[in-house]
C-alpha cells in the first residue's frame, strides 16, 4: 500500500509543478521574473521519485502494485526488472514524462539568459502544458501504481518477447527520447506565431533540437528494426504495422523540416511551411500515442487496450488544431519577400525533397487508418499490409536517391548545366561501373541496378563535399573545425543512408527462404551454405528453459531454440540464431521437430521422422549494412548537434 | 491573395483533422468474440480423421445432428478457460443430437492429448496434419467454435473462449 | 576528341547509361515461371494467425497449409485472381495483405497521388507569383 501511496503522491506532485508552472510563465509575460526553472525542476524531482517508487518495485518484485504483478516475477533479473517499467502501458508513460520533464529542465537552462524574452516563456509554458497532460493521463485513467487486491507470491512475468534480447533497454527510451524531443520544435513554434517573431535566430536555432531528436528517433527505430530481426523469427526486419508506422510518421515530417529549414534561414523561404512542419511532427508523434495505446489497431507492438484513447485524440486535435488557428492568423505576416528562382536550384530541390517526404507520409496514415475507414464505411474488415507501402515506398525511394545525389553539388538560386556536370562526372561514371560489375556478377534485378546507380551517386556527392570541407579545414591548419562544420554530419548522415539504403534493396531482393530436413549429424548445402545438424540440448536456468539445436553453417557453430519462459501461461517462442558477417547473414531457426514431438514445444512434422529436425534458413545479403549505415546515421546527426551559424552573424 | 491561400489550406487541414479525430474516437477496440465469418451460411467443408482414441471421424457421416467443432491448441490461454465448459456442455446434450468434436490448431499432437487427459475431454478430439481443416474454415488463431446445423451448413463461428450458456443459447437457436 | 573531354561529355555518359541499361534488361531472364507466380502470390497473403507476417515469411502451420493450396491451385492452372477469391471465401477480405482497388478501395490510390499533385501544383502557383 505504502508504495501505491508514496507513486500518486509524486505523480500528483509532478502535475502540481507542471500547472503552477504554466501559471508562473503567464505571469513572467505580465513582468514578474522567471521561475521556470523552479517549478521545471520540481517537475523533474516528482517524476523522478514517482519512478524511482516502480523501480524499486519492480526490483523487489513487490506483487502489492498490479503493475509489479503483471510484468515482473520473482526470478526476472535485473535488467528486464528494469526495463520492466516500459513493457506495458501505464509504466511506459513514467518513461514518457520522465524525459519530457528532464528535456523540459534542459530547455529552461539553455535559455536562461533569455529567460523573460516571451518566446523562450511561450515556449516553456507549452511544454508545461505538454509534460501536465502526460502525467494527468497517469493521474487519471492509467495509473501505474493501481495496488494489487490479491495477495501473490509471483508474478506474471514480462512478455516472453520482452525479455528475449537486452535491446530492450535501449529502443524504447531512444524512441521516447525521439518522439519528446518533438515537443521542443512545436512549443517553439507555438511562441513564435504567438509573439509574431519569425524571422530572427529562433527557427535556425529549433533545427538543433529537432536534429537531436530526429538523431535519437532514427537510431530507436533502426535498433527497434534489428531486434525485431533477431528475435520475431521470421527474418525480416519492417512489417509496416500500425505502430512502426506510428514511429516512421514524425521522422518522415522531421526530416522534411531537417532539411527545409535550412533553405528558411539561407534565403527566408518556406516559413509558413517550416511552422506547418514542427506542428505536424509533434501532433503526429500524439497520434502514433495513440495508434499504440488504444487498441483500435492491431499490433505485434500494441500496448493492451485502454480508456486512453479518446484523450489522447482529443490532444491531438488540440494541437493540430491550435497550430492551424494561429498560423491563419498570423499568415500574412510570414510571407517571404523572395522566391524560388529556378526548380533545379538547391531551393528547388529541396522543395521536391519536401514534397516527396510529406506526400509519403501522407501515405502511410492513409494506409494505417484505412482499415478504420473501410470498417466505418462498410462494416467489413480490409488489411492494408506491405504490397501497398511497399509500391510507393520503391519510387519515393528512388527520387530522393536521386536528389541526394545532385543537392549537395547544385548551387543556390541558379542552374549552371556545365558547372554541375564537372562536379558530377566523375561519381557519374563510378556509378555506371558500379552497375556494369553487378551485371556481369549476375546482378540482373531493376530495382537493385538503380538503386545501386543512384547510391553511388548519392555517395559521391556527400564525399565530394567532405572532401572540400576538410581540405580547406586543412589549408587554413585546423583540422579539427572540419568536423564541426555545417554540412560535415549532414554529409555523414547521407552516407548512412545510402548505405541503408542498398542494404535493404539488396537484403530484399535476394533474399532466400528454404526449409531444409536434417537427420543428427547429417550435413547439406543450401543456397552456398554447408548447414549440419548435431543434435539437441535441453538448457534450463531460472529464467527459462530452452530447447537448443547444435547447428553448424560453414563449420561455426549456432544455436536455434525453442525458449519457454517461466511464469504462468508462458507460450514457447522460437529464439534464432544468426551467422552475420559484412556479405550475408545466415538466419537459422527451430522449425519442426519429427516424430511424436517429445517436449520441445516445436511444432510436429509427422512426416519427419524421429530425432530428425526441420530448420528454416535464410540466406539474407548485405543485411548487416543496415546496421552500419543506422550507425553511420547516428554519428552524422551527433555531429550535426553543433551550432550553425546563423546567416546574420558576423564570424570573429 | 496569399491569406486566401493560407486560410482556405489551413480550412481543409482542419476539417480533415476533425474527420480523422471523429473517425478514430468511434472506433471499438479489437473485440474477441465478434468477428463475422464467411462460413456462415455455407456449407460446412468436410473432413475425415481419426480421434485420439483411434475411432474414426467423418463430418458429412454426422448429418442428421448438431455438430460443434471446437479448434484448439494446449498453449493457447482461453481454450484452458473454455474447456471445462465444452466438456458440461458435451455431457449435457450428448442424448439431444448435439456432437462436440475438437480440432488440434497449430500444436504437437503430444501436448494435445496431454491437455485433453489433464480435463477429462468427454467428447473425441481429433488432429489436423498440415493444417488443411483449419484452412478450409478460415481459423486464424484458437479457440474457434464452429456449430453446424443438421443439414450441414454453418450457423455461427464463435472466437474466443465459450460459455456453457453461450454454447446452449446459439444451438438452441438452430433450427431443427 | 582528346581523352579528357571523352569522357568528359555529358552525352558520352549518356549513351552509356543508355547501352548499358538495355544490355542489363536483354541478359534478363524471361518472365513469369510458376515458382515465380506461387512466390507472388505468397507475398500477397496475410498468415492466418500471425498480424502483419505473409504467408510467404512465415512458418506457422497455418501458413503452409496456405501455401500448400496455393501452390496446387497455380498448378491446376488457375488465375491469380481466381486464387486470391478462393483463399478470401475461406478467410474473409482481412486475409489479402492489399485490399481491391474497387469501390472505396481507390482511394487508397486516388488520394496520394491527389495530394502530391496538390503539393506541387502549389508550390508552381507559388513561384509564379513571384
Amino acid at each position: 500500500m505504502i508504495l501505491t501511496w508514496l507513486g500518486r503522491f509524486a505523480l500528483d506532485a509532478a502535475f502540481l509543478a507542471c500547472v503552477i508552472g504554466v501559471v508562473a510563465q503567464v505571469r513572467t509575460l505580465r513582468g514578474r521574473p522567471s521561475r521556470a526553472l523552479l517549478w521545471g525542476v520540481g517537475a523533474l524531482v516528482a517524476m523522478a521519485a514517482a519512478v524511482g517508487v516502480m523501480q524499486f518495485a519492480l526490483i523487489t518484485h513487490s506483487f502489492s502494485l498490479a503493475y509489479v504483478a503483471e510484468n515482473n516475477a520473482t526470478f526476472t533479473p535485473l535488467i528486464y526488472s528494469i526495463t520492466g517499467m516500459w513493457s506495458a502501458l501505464e509504466g511506459s508513460l513514467l518513461l514518457w514524462a520522465l524525459i519530457l520533464s528532464a528535456l523540459t529542465v534542459a530547455v529552461i537552462h539553455h535559455y536562461r539568459a533569455d529567460n523573460t524574452d516571451p518566446v523562450v516563456v511561450w515556449a516553456t509554458l507549452v511544454l508545461f502544458v505538454v509534460g501536465g497532460f502526460f502525467i494527468l493521463l497517469m493521474v487519471g485513467p492509467a495509473d501505474p501504481f493501481l495496488p494489487n487486491p490479491a495477495h501473490v507470491l509471483q508474478g506474471a512475468g514480462p512478455n516472453a518477447l520482452l525479455q528475449d534480447n537486452p535491446l530492450v533497454a535501449v529502443h524504447p527510451p531512444l524512441l521516447y527520447a525521439g518522439f519528446v524531443g518533438f515537443a521542443v520544435p512545436f512549443a517553439f513554434a507555438i511562441a513564435m506565431l504567438v509573439t509574431g517573431r519569425v524571422h530572427d535566430r529562433w527557427p535556425l536555432e529549433q533545427r538543433r533540437w529537432t536534429v537531436l531528436a530526429w538523431g535519437s528517433l532514427s537510431v530507436g527505430i533502426v535498433l527497434g528494426a534489428w531486434w525485431s530481426y533477431q528475435v520475431l523469427g521470421w527474418g525480416g526486419f519492417w512489417g509496416w504495422d500500425p505502430v512502426e508506422n506510428a514511429a516512421l510518421l514524425p521522422w518522415l515530417t522531421a526530416t522534411a523540416y531537417i532539411h527545409s529549414v535550412i533553405v528558411q534561414d539561407r534565403r527566408g523561404l518556406f516559413r509558413i511551411w517550416n511552422l506547418s512542419l514542427a506542428v505536424a511532427t509533434f501532433a503526429f508523434t500524439v497520434l502514433g500515442t495513440f495508434f499504440t495505446r488504444s487498441g483500435v489497431l492491431q499490433s505485434v507492438h500494441a500496448f493492451s487496450s485502454s480508456t486512453l484513447g479518446p484523450a489522447l485524440i482529443g490532444f491531438f486535435a488540440l494541437t493540430v488544431g491550435a497550430g492551424i488557428a494561429l498560423i491563419a492568423w498570423r499568415g500574412d505576416e510570414l510571407r517571404s519577400p523572395v522566391g524560388v528562382d529556378h526548380p533545379a536550384s538547391r531551393e528547388g530541390l529541396f522543395v521536391a525533397n519536401n514534397i516527396l517526404f510529406v506526400g509519403f507520409a501522407f501515405v502511410v496514415l492513409l494506409g494505417t487508418v484505412y482499415p478504420l475507414l473501410y470498417e466505418a464505411v462498410n462494416g467489413t474488415q480490409v488489411t492494408v499490409g506491405t504490397p501497398y507501402f511497399a509500391t510507393v515506398a520503391a519510387p519515393v525511394s528512388i527520387a530522393l536517391l536521386l536528389l541526394m545525389a545532385l543537392a549537395p553539388v547544385v548551387s543556390w538560386r541558379t542552374v549552371n548545366a556545365k558547372v554541375l556536370w564537372t562536379r558530377v562526372r566523375a561519381s557519374a561514371w563510378v556509378a555506371l561501373g558500379a552497375v556494369v560489375a553487378l551485371v556481369v556478377a549476375g546482378v540482373h534485378h531493376g530495382a537493385v541496378l538503380g538503386a545501386v546507380f543512384l547510391s553511388v551517386g548519392a555517395a559521391g556527392a556527400a564525399v565530394r563535399t567532405l572532401a572540400g570541407v576538410f581540405t580547406s579545414a586543412r589549408r587554413r591548419g585546423d583540422w579539427w573545425s572540419a568536423w564541426r562544420a555545417p554540412s560535415t554530419g549532414g554529409m555523414v548522415v547521407h552516407l548512412g543512408v545510402v548505405v541503408l539504403a542498398v542494404g535493404i534493396v539488396v537484403s530484399t531482393s535476394y533474399t532466400t527462404r528454404s526449409e531444409v530436413t536434417l537427420a543428427t549429424h547429417q550435413r547439406t548445402v543450401i543456397d552456398g551454405q554447408l548447414v549440419g545438424f548435431d543434435g539437441l540440448a535441453n538448457v534450463k536456468n531460472s529464467l527459462d528453459s530452452q530447447t537448443q539445436l547444435l547447428v553448424s553453417v560453414n563449420g561455426r557453430p549456432l544455436r536455434p531454440a525453442i525458449t519457454t519462459f517461466n511464469g504462468r501461461g508462458a507460450q514457447p517462442v522460437g529464439t534464432p540464431a544468426i551467422d552475420s558477417n559484412l556479405l550475408r547473414d545466415v538466419y537459422v531457426t527451430f522449425d519442426a521437430i519429427g516424430g511424436n514431438g517429445a517436449a520441445s514445444g516445436a511444432q510436429v512434422a509427422t512426416n519427419v521422422p524421429a530425432g530428425s529436425v526441420v530448420l528454416g534458413v535464410t540466406v539474407e545479403p548485405l543485411l548487416s549494412w543496415l546496421w552500419i549505415g543506422g550507425l553511420m546515421v547516428g554519428v552524422g546527426s551527433a555531429l550535426s548537434f553543433g551550432r550553425r551559424r546563423h546567416r546574420d552573424e558576423v564570424p570573429a | 491573395m496569399r491569406r486566401r491561400l493560407v486560410l482556405s489550406v489551413s480550412l481543409v487541414v482542419l476539417a480533415i483533422v476533425v474527420a480523422l479525430s471523429v473517425l478514430l474516437v468511434t472506433r471499438q477496440p479489437v473485440n474477441a468474440t465478434s468477428v463475422p465469418s464467411p462460413l456462415v451460411g455455407q456449407m460446412a467443408p468436410d473432413f475425415r480423421g481419426t480421434d485420439f482414441h483411434g475411432a474414426r471421424v467423418h463430418l458429412a457421416a454426422l448429418r442428421g445432428k448438431i455438430v460443434v467443432v471446437n479448434f484448439f491448441a494446449s498453449w493457447c490461454g482461453p481454450c484452458q478457460v473454455e474447456e471445462p465448459n465444452l466438456i458440461t456442455f458435451a455431457w449435457q446434450e450428448r442424448l439431444h443430437g448435439v456432437v462436440v468434436l475438437g480440432v488440434v490448431f497449430n500444436d504437437t499432437l503430444a501436448a494435445a492429448r496431454a491437455f485433453d487427459a489433464h480435463y477429462g475431454t468427454l467428447y473425441p478430439a481429433m488432429a489436423d496434419p498440415n493444417g488443411t481443416i483449419a484452412f478450409h474454415y478460415g481459423v486464424t488463431s484458437p479457440p474457434s467454435t464452429f456449430v453446424i446445423d443438421p443439414r450441414g451448413r454453418v450457423v455461427a463461428e464463435l472466437l474466443g473462449p465459450v460459455s456453457t450458456a453461450q454454447l446452449t443459447n446459439v444451438v438452441g437457436r438452430v433450427s431443427a | 576528341m582528346t581523352r579528357s573531354t571523352f569522357l568528359g561529355s555529358f552525352r558520352v555518359w549518356l549513351v552509356a547509361v543508355v547501352a548499358v541499361g538495355v544490355w542489363a534488361i536483354v541478359v534478363n531472364p524471361p518472365a513469369s515461371t510458376s515458382a515465380q507466380r506461387i512466390a507472388h502470390l505468397e507475398n500477397l497473403v496475410k498468415c492466418p494467425s500471425c498480424q502483419d507476417l505473409s504467408v510467404a515469411q512465415s512458418t506457422a502451420s497455418s501458413s503452409l497449409a496456405v501455401r500448400h493450396e496455393i501452390a496446387t491451385l497455380v498448378h491446376q492452372g488457375r488465375s491469380d485472381t481466381q486464387i486470391l477469391t478462393a483463399i478470401e471465401a475461406a478467410y474473409g477480405p482481412t486475409i489479402l495483405l492489399s485490399p481491391s482497388t474497387g469501390g472505396v478501395g481507390v482511394l487508397l490510390w486516388a488520394l496520394p497521388t491527389g495530394v502530391v499533385v496538390a503539393l506541387v501544383v502549389t508550390a508552381v502557383v507559388l513561384r509564379r507569383r513571384r
